[in-house]
C-alpha cells in the first residue's frame, strides 16, 4: 500500500481523499479478480452456522426448556447471524501480524520519518478496507438474513436500534486497538505470533462467538453471586462479538444497556492510549537500535 | 521455414515429433472497474498458439540446441516431449514411447532438469534425495553409488550433499539438480535453460560436465537456451523456434553460411584516420579512435582486403564472421517484421 | 509396492528430523491445535450444562457425544497430519514447478504428491482423541462388545480413507485451477459438517441434507459410524453402517483417482 502523501494543508486534503478513493477503487478491483473466490468465500462463511443451528435445534428437543439462559431456539440462530454483522465491523485479519512484520523487517521507519501518523494511517486504511468489504458483502449478507427472517424477533425500537449502532462503530474502533496494541508488542518481543495466538484463543471463547455469553451466567467464580458471565462483562472481548448482537435482540436493557457501552467505550479509550504508548515508547526504543 | 535433417536420425531416430502443436486458451484480463465488474459475469478469452505444428527428428547421441526468444515456445516443446502435457495436435515419440503416456518404461530412461525451477525435494538434503531417487528408479546399490561418487567427483559437489538443498545457492543447486538427473543414466536428457541465473564460471563448469558426460555415455540431448554461449559451447546443431515454429534446422556452422553476406573486417591503425577517407571506400564503417570496423560483402572480400592493406599506417587486420547472437536475432526480428506485416495485412 | 514402502519412510523420516530441528516450533504448533481443541470441548461441556442429550431420544447423551468427538480427533488428526500438509503445499509446486518433476518420475504421481510432507505435530489432537475415547467409554452404560473394538480399527481406516479421497478431490481441483484459496476454506466448511452426529441434521431441511451427506457425499459417514459402533448399543443394524461405509471409502478412492488422473491428462504446467 502507497504511503499518503504530505504536502500543504489545502492541497493534502484533496490528495488524501484522492488517494483514499483510488485505494478503495483498487481494492475493488483486487476483490473481482478473485471472483470466483470472492463471492463463494462470502456464502460459504455462512455455512458453520448452519451445522449451529441444527445443533442447537437438537440441544433444544432433548430439553424440556423453552429457553436457555434467556435465548429460544430462534434467538440463538438470530443471534449468531448478528455476531456475524459484529464481526464484520470488528474482526482485523492480519492487523497485529502485520504491525509486527513490519517492525520487524523495518518497514514502520519511513512512517518515524514521514509527517504521518502510522496509527491513523492503519485507521484509515482498515476504514477502507472495511467500506469494500460491505459494499461487496452487502449482497450475500442480504440474503441470507433475508431467508433467514423468520428467525427474528421484531425489530428493536429505534432507541435500541441506535444503540446498536453505536455498539457497532464501537466494536470497530475497539478491535482496531486492540489488535493495532498486540502488534506494537512487536517493539519488545520477537515473536508476537505467540501472543497474538493466545489473544484469539481467549477471543474465540469469550467473545461470544461460539456462544452468547449469557450462557456462562451459570458458572460459578467462587465469589459469592458473581457468575463468569459478569466478570467477562468487564472485560474487553464480549464487545467485539456478544454485545451489539444482544442489544439487538433485546437482551441487553436500560440501565445494563448504558453502563456496557459505558465500558465498550472505556475500553476503546483505554486501548487507543495504550497504542499511543506503545508507539511512543517503541519507536524511542526502536530508533535507539537503528535497525 | 528451414529443415535438414542430419544423415544419422533417418537411420532410428531417438525422438520424433511430427506436426505437434499445442494451444492454449487464456482469459484476459480485465483493465480498470467497470471491465472488473463486467468480468464477474462475462469473461473473453483467445487462444494462444504457443506450438503451430512442429517436425523434427533427433538421432541417437546428438546434442541438439532449441534456440529462440521468451516465448517462442521451446520449454512447450520440451514438457510435450517429455510427458508433462499433452498436445492439441500432432505425434511424438520418445525412444518408441508416446511421452504424455506418461509410462513408467519410459520415465526411468529419460530426465529433465529446469533452470531455476526446483526439483530436488526441497527439505531433504540431496543425498537423501539421491538415495530415494534410487528407490524410485529402481537402481541395484552397487550402480548406484559407483554412479553418484563419479558424477558428485566430477562436479565436486561432495561436501554439499549432506546440506538441506533450500540452504544452497542456485549455482550449487543446479549442479546437483544435474547429478540427481544423471543418476539413473537415462539415454536422453532433456534441459530447460539449465545456465538462467548462473555466474560464468558455474556456466562453465556445467558445459564442461554436459560436454563429457554427453559424450561417455552417448547420451541424446535436448537443450533450450536464449543463451548463444550454450549453444557454441555445446551443441553442432541448431534449432531455432519463434513463435511456436521452427524457423532453421541444421548446424551451427550453416547458419553463418546461410544467413550472413558479410563478413567483419576490423583494422587497427597507426593513428585515427581522416573518417571521409574510410568512408570512401563506400562500406558501413565505424571508427573508434584507430580502429576501423568494416562490414564487407564475403565475396567482394578477396578484392577489397588486398587494397585495405596497401593503404598506409595498417598495423593488424582481423576478418571475422557476423557474431552469431546477431546472426539469431535478426532472424528473430525479421521473422517478427514479417509476421508483422502480414497481420497489418489483413 | 516394497518401492512405495520405501519411499513413503524415508519422506517420513525426514520429516521427523525437521520437526525435531525446528523444535519449539513443533511444541508451538502441538499447543496451538491443542488450545482450539479445548475450547471446543470447553463449548460441549457448558452445552451439556442444559440439556442431557443432543436430539431427542439419539442417545447421544454425554459420555456417548464425547466418544463421538474423541472419534472425530483421531481420525481428522491422522488427515491432517499425513495427507493435507502435501496437498497444502500443491499449489506452491504448481507455481514453481515441482509438479513438473514430478510427473516425469517413474513413480505414481498422486502417491508423490499426497505423501511426501507429513506434519507430526497435527497429531497431538488424535493423542487427546484417543485419551477422551477411553474415558468416554468407560463411563458408558453399556461397554462396548469385543466385535465393536474389531471393527473400530477398520471403521476408522475407512473414514480416513473417505477423507483421503476428498483431499485428492481437492488436489486435483488445484492443479485445474491454479490457486484457490476458497478451496481450502471448502475442506474446512466440508469436515465441520461431519463434526456432529447426523441426528442432528433433522426436519424437512436436515432430512435431505442428511440422506446428500450419507449417501451422495458421505462426509456423514467418516465420523458416525465408527462412533456409533463404540458409543452406541451395538446391534444389528450396526452392520448397515459398516456396509455403507467400506463401500463409501472404495467408492471415494477410485472416483477421487479418475478425478486426479483427468485433472493430470488436462494439466497446463505454467508457462516459462
Amino acid at each position: 500500500m502507497s504511503g499518503v502523501a504530505g504536502g500543504t494543508r489545502g492541497g493534502s486534503a484533496l490528495r488524501g481523499l484522492r488517494t483514499w478513493w483510488t485505494m478503495l477503487v483498487i481494492c475493488i478491483e483486487e476483490r473481482l479478480v478473485y471472483r470466483g473466490d470472492f463471492a463463494l468465500g462470502t456464502l460459504m462463511r455462512f455455512l458453520p452456522i448452519v451445522t449451529q443451528i441444527f445443533l442447537w435445534t437438537a440441544v433444544f428437543s432433548a430439553t424440556s426448556r423453552t429457553d436457555i439462559a434467556g435465548y429460544s431456539r430462534n434467538d440463538i440462530v438470530a443471534y449468531y447471524l448478528l455476531t456475524m454483522v459484529t464481526r464484520a465491523f470488528s474482526s482485523m485479519p492480519g492487523l497485529a501480524g502485520g504491525i509486527a512484520r513490519s517492525i520487524r523487517d523495518g518497514s514502520v521507519k519511513k512512517f518515524l520519518v514521514q509527517p504521518v501518523d502510522y496509527v491513523s494511517f492503519l485507521l484509515a486504511a482498515r476504514v477502507a478496507h472495511k467500506l469494500v468489504y460491505y459494499a461487496v458483502a452487502i449482497a450475500p449478507f442480504a440474503l441470507v438474513f433475508f431467508l433467514c427472517r423468520g428467525y427474528f424477533p421484531p425489530p428493536p425500537d429505534a432507541a435500541t436500534f441506535a444503540a446498536f449502532v453505536v455498539s457497532l462503530l464501537l466494536s470497530f474502533l475497539l478491535g482496531f486497538f486492540m489488535e493495532a496494541a498486540l502488534g506494537m508488542i512487536g517493539f519488545w518481543f520477537m515473536e508476537v505470533s505467540s501472543i497474538v495466538f493466545g489473544y484469539m484463543l481467549v477471543q474465540y471463547l469469550l467473545s461470544g462467538h461460539m456462544f452468547p455469553i449469557d450462557l456462562l451466567a451459570g458458572v460459578p467464580t467462587g465469589l459469592a453471586g458473581v457468575s463468569l458471565a459478569d466478570v467477562v462483562r468487564w472485560l474487553p472481548f464480549e464487545y467485539t462479538a456478544y454485545f451489539p448482537a444482544a442489544v439487538w435482540l433485546g437482551k441487553v436493557r436500560g440501565e445494563r444497556l448504558l453502563w456496557s457501552l459505558v465500558i465498550e467505550a472505556g475500553w476503546v479509550v483505554v486501548m487507543a492510549l495504550a497504542c499511543r504508548a506503545a508507539w511512543w515508547r517503541g519507536t524511542r526504543r526502536y530508533s535507539a537500535f537503528g535497525g | 521455414m528451414h529443415n535438414i535433417v542430419p544423415d544419422a536420425a533417418a537411420a532410428d531416430p531417438v525422438i520424433r515429433v511430427e506436426g505437434l502443436a499445442k494451444e492454449y486458451r487464456v482469459f484476459d484480463k480485465p483493465e480498470g472497474l467497470a471491465a472488473s465488474i463486467r468480468s464477474l459475469f462475462h469473461r473473453t478469452s483467445r487462444v494462444v498458439e504457443a506450438l503451430k505444428g512442429v517436425d523434427l527428428t533427433v538421432g541417437r547421441g546428438e546434442f541438439v540446441a532449441l534456440l529462440g526468444p521468451n516465448g517462442a515456445g521451446k520449454t512447450t516443446l520440451l514438457k510435450l516431449l517429455s510427458g508433462i502435457i499433452t498436445p492439441s495436435r500432432g505425434t511424438a515419440r520418445v525412444l518408441g514411447h508416446v511421452p504424455w503416456e506418461r509410462a513408467d518404461d519410459f520415465r526411468r530412461r529419460f530426465a529433465l532438469v529446469m533452470g531455476q525451477r526446483n526439483q530436488l525435494w526441497w527439505d531433504l538434503p540431496a543425498a537423501e534425495s539421491f538415495r530415494l531417487h534410487q528407490e524410485i528408479y529402481r537402481m541395484e546399490p552397487a550402480r548406484f553409488e559407483r554412479i553418484r561418487d563419479e558424477l558428485v567427483d566430477l562436479l565436486d559437489v561432495r561436501r554439499l550433499i549432506l546440506q538441506p538443498v533450500r540452504e544452497l545457492s542456485l549455482g550449487e543447486r543446479m549442479k546437483l539438480e544435474l547429478v540427481a538427473a544423471l543418476l539413473h543414466e537415462p539415454e536422453v536428457l532433456f534441459l530447460d535453460e539449465p545456465t538462467i541465473g548462473l555466474d560464468v564460471v558455474a556456466q562453465h563448469t556445467i558445459h564442461e560436465f554436459l560436454r563429457t558426460v554427453q559424450r561417455q555415455r552417448r547420451m541424446t540431448v535436448v537443450l533450450t537456451t536464449h543463451y548463444m554461449k550454450d549453444v557454441v559451447a555445446l551443441c553442432e546443431r541448431v534449432v531455432v523456434i519463434t513463435r511456436g515454429q521452427i524457423l532453421y534446422d541444421g548446424s551451427l556452422a550453416e547458419i553463418v553460411d546461410r544467413f550472413t553476406t558479410h563478413k567483419i573486417v576490423t583494422l587497427d591503425l597507426d593513428e585515427a584516420p581522416d573518417q571521409r577517407r574510410i568512408e570512401a571506400f563506400g562500406f558501413p564503417c565505424e571508427v573508434r579512435g584507430p580502429r576501423v570496423i568494416l562490414r564487407i560483402e564475403r565475396g567482394r572480400i578477396a578484392d577489397v582486403l588486398p587494397q585495405l592493406l596497401r593503404a598506409e599506417g595498417v598495423r593488424d587486420v582481423s576478418v571475422e564472421d557476423v557474431p552469431l547472437e546477431e546472426i539469431v536475432a535478426g532472424l528473430f526480428r525479421s521473422d517478427r517484421r514479417q509476421a508483422e506485416t502480414v497481420g497489418a495485412a489483413r | 509396492m516394497r518401492r512405495y514402502l520405501s519411499v513413503f519412510l524415508t519422506f517420513a523420516r525426514a520429516c521427523l528430523v525437521r520437526d525435531m530441528t525446528f523444535r519449539a516450533n513443533f511444541i508451538l504448533e502441538c499447543v496451538t491445535s491443542l488450545g482450539w481443541m479445548s475450547m471446543n470441548l470447553a463449548f460441549y461441556l457448558l452445552v451439556f450444562t442444559f440439556t442431557s442429550e443432543i436430539g431427542k431420544g439419539t442417545g447421544w447423551t454425554r459420555e456417548p457425544y464425547f466418544a463421538f468427538v474423541a472419534t472425530g480427533l483421531i481420525i481428522n488428526s491422522i488427515v491432517q497430519a499425513f495427507f493435507m500438509p502435501s496437498a497444502e503445499e500443491l499449489t506452491e509446486m504448481v507455481r514453481t514447478g515441482g509438479l513438473d518433476a514430478v510427473l516425469v518420475q517413474p513413480l505414481d504421481a498422486q502417491f508423490l504428491l499426497s505423501m511426501h510432507r507429513f506434519d507430526y505435530s497435527s497429531l497431538a489432537n488424535g493423542a487427546v482423541g484417543v485419551g477422551l475415547l477411553a474415558w468416554s467409554v468407560s463411563r458408558l452404560e453399556h461397554a462396548p462388545p469385543a466385535i465393536a473394538w474389531l471393527l473400530y480399527p477398520l471403521l476408522l481406516a475407512c473414514g480416513v480413507a473417505i477423507l483421503y479421497g476428498f483431499v485428492i478431490m481437492l488436489a486435483a481441483a488445484t492443479i485445474h485451477m491454479g490457486r484457490n484459496q476458497s478451496l481450502y476454506d471448502f475442506w474446512f466448511y466440508l469436515t465441520n459438517f461431519s463434526r456432529y452426529p447426523a441426528e442432528i441434521y433433522a426436519g424437512p431441511w436436515g432430512g435431505p441434507l442428511r440422506a446428500l451427506c450419507t449417501f451422495v457425499i458421505p462426509i456423514l459417514l467418516v465420523v458416525n459410524v465408527p462412533a456409533r459402533v463404540v458409543a452406541q448399543p451395538f446391534t444389528g443394524e450396526s452392520w448397515g453402517g459398516v456396509a455403507a461405509i467400506v463401500i463409501a471409502a472404495g467408492a471415494s478412492l477410485v472416483v477421487s483417482r479418475l478425478v486426479f488422473q483427468w485433472s493430470l491428462a488436462r494439466y497446463r504446467s505454467a508457462s516459462s
